[in-house]
């Protein structure tokens, strides 16, 4: 019984394992890092996993034990994040569709996205996920009107620490 | 905002770029110990619970029993303890029931929620140890006022000085001293214990409540 509880753990896992890897490669920097968050997270969701029954998709439930761990239940410091470190975004393009200026967007943009907190890292990351605002609501457990309210502010900080 | 739907554009295109994680390593994964903070909390509530549990236990002995006696507080004391494990039982049982509703499924700000009240649970019954302790404490160096020969006799000897009052003075602030000195060390553990695990999970309550008022 609990083989086969481990055993579709894993799979599902598996297959929605870029989940947590975005999620690490927001509250992280450094492979190292990434890793332990990685770990610590799959650790907290094998833990939850009894209790999952399949009423909700696999990933929605996924999401909120990731982020509940990245933000509440990880212990050490996200703080000492180094915009000089993250360099990987260049790995983010496929070749042909390779565009410079393009490119050095998205990477401003996410050295901005790196200066913001964790509360509202895990709103931008819902929005880059396409979720709608019940979900994050739902899933942060603040209302739907906040939700909506705070990540224009949070649109409003971005633009300005791009253009300062 | 523009760069935003840019930076999403690249976000849903990037899943590839990742060092996919195989099934063996995931099994190795679930096997080995979670370092989250809920554990941490609930290792130092238990070593705080079995401490103060161990100071009540080894502290008093026979000859102690003996002197309460004779100072006529014996019978209250013994109540006090009693009721005092009865106490601590219910709190054993508040904890259990704590640590259990902690369940990573929750919002994110439901489970802070829930993680600081386990650990105000903790808290309270700290401080109603060192509440029970100062009851005790009180209540012990009265009926030794009072009743105890010895003191009777230092007493005596005390008020025949010239400068008795100071002596007094002296005596207060040594106990005055002795307090502050026990309670300084209980907050330097709470800020540096607790301090330091719960410090990020207090900032980000703290912002999540923000925004929604």
């Amino acid at each position: 019984m609990s083989q086969d509880l481990e055993q579709s753990f894993v799979k599902q896992l598996k297959e929605n394992q870029n989940i947590i890897h975005k999620i690490c490669r927001l509250y992280t920097s450094g492979q190292d890092a990434h890793n332990d968050l990685f770990q610590e997270i799959t650790i907290q969701l094998w833990k939850a996993f009894p209790k999952f029954r399949g009423d909700s998709k696999f990933t929605t439930w996924a999401y909120r034990v990731a982020l509940n761990t990245a933000i509440t239940l990880y212990r050490k410091s996200t703080r000492s994040i180094s915009t000089t470190e993250f360099d990987n975004s260049k790995h983010f393009i496929k070749q042909e569709d390779y565009n410079y200026e393009e490119e050095e967007q998205i990477k401003l943009m996410y050295k901005a996205v790196y200066q913001l907190n964790d509360i509202e890292k895990a709103l931008v990351f819902m929005y880059l996920e396409d979720k709608d605002y019940e979900e994050i609501s739902e899933t942060l457990g603040i209302s739907e009107v906040n939700a909506r309210v705070k990540m224009n502010r949070i649109k409003g900080k971005l633009k300005k620490i791009l253009n300062p | 905002m523009e760069e935003l739907d840019l930076l999403k554009k690249s976000w849903q295109k990037s899943e590839q770029s990742f060092e996919q994680v195989s099934e063996n390593q995931i099994y190795t994964m679930i096997h080995k110990n979670s370092s989250s903070v809920v554990k941490w909390i609930m290792i130092i509530g238990i070593i705080e619970f079995v401490l103060v549990t161990a100071l009540g236990i080894f502290i008093p002995d026979d000859n102690y029993d003996r002197t309460l006696e004779k100072n006529h507080v014996g019978t209250l004391v013994t109540v006090i303890t009693i009721i005092s494990y009865f106490v601590s039982i219910a709190f054993i049982y508040l904890f259990y029931k704590n640590f259990r509703t902690i369940s990573t499924t929750d919002s994110v700000r439901k489970l802070m929620r829930n993680i600081l009240k386990t650990r105000k649970t903790v808290q309270f019954y700290v401080w109603y140890n060192l509440g029970m302790f100062v009851i005790m404490f009180i209540i012990i160096m009265f009926s030794f006022c009072y009743y105890d020969e010895n003191f009777s006799k230092m007493f005596d000897k005390v008020q025949l000085k010239e400068n008795a009052s100071l002596i007094w003075a002296g005596i207060i602030g040594l106990f005055f001293i002795m307090f502050s000195v026990m309670f300084g060390l209980f907050w330097l553990f709470y800020k540096l214990v607790y301090g330091f695990l719960l410090r990020k999970l207090n900032k980000n309550y703290q912002e999540l409540k923000k925004i929604d008022l």
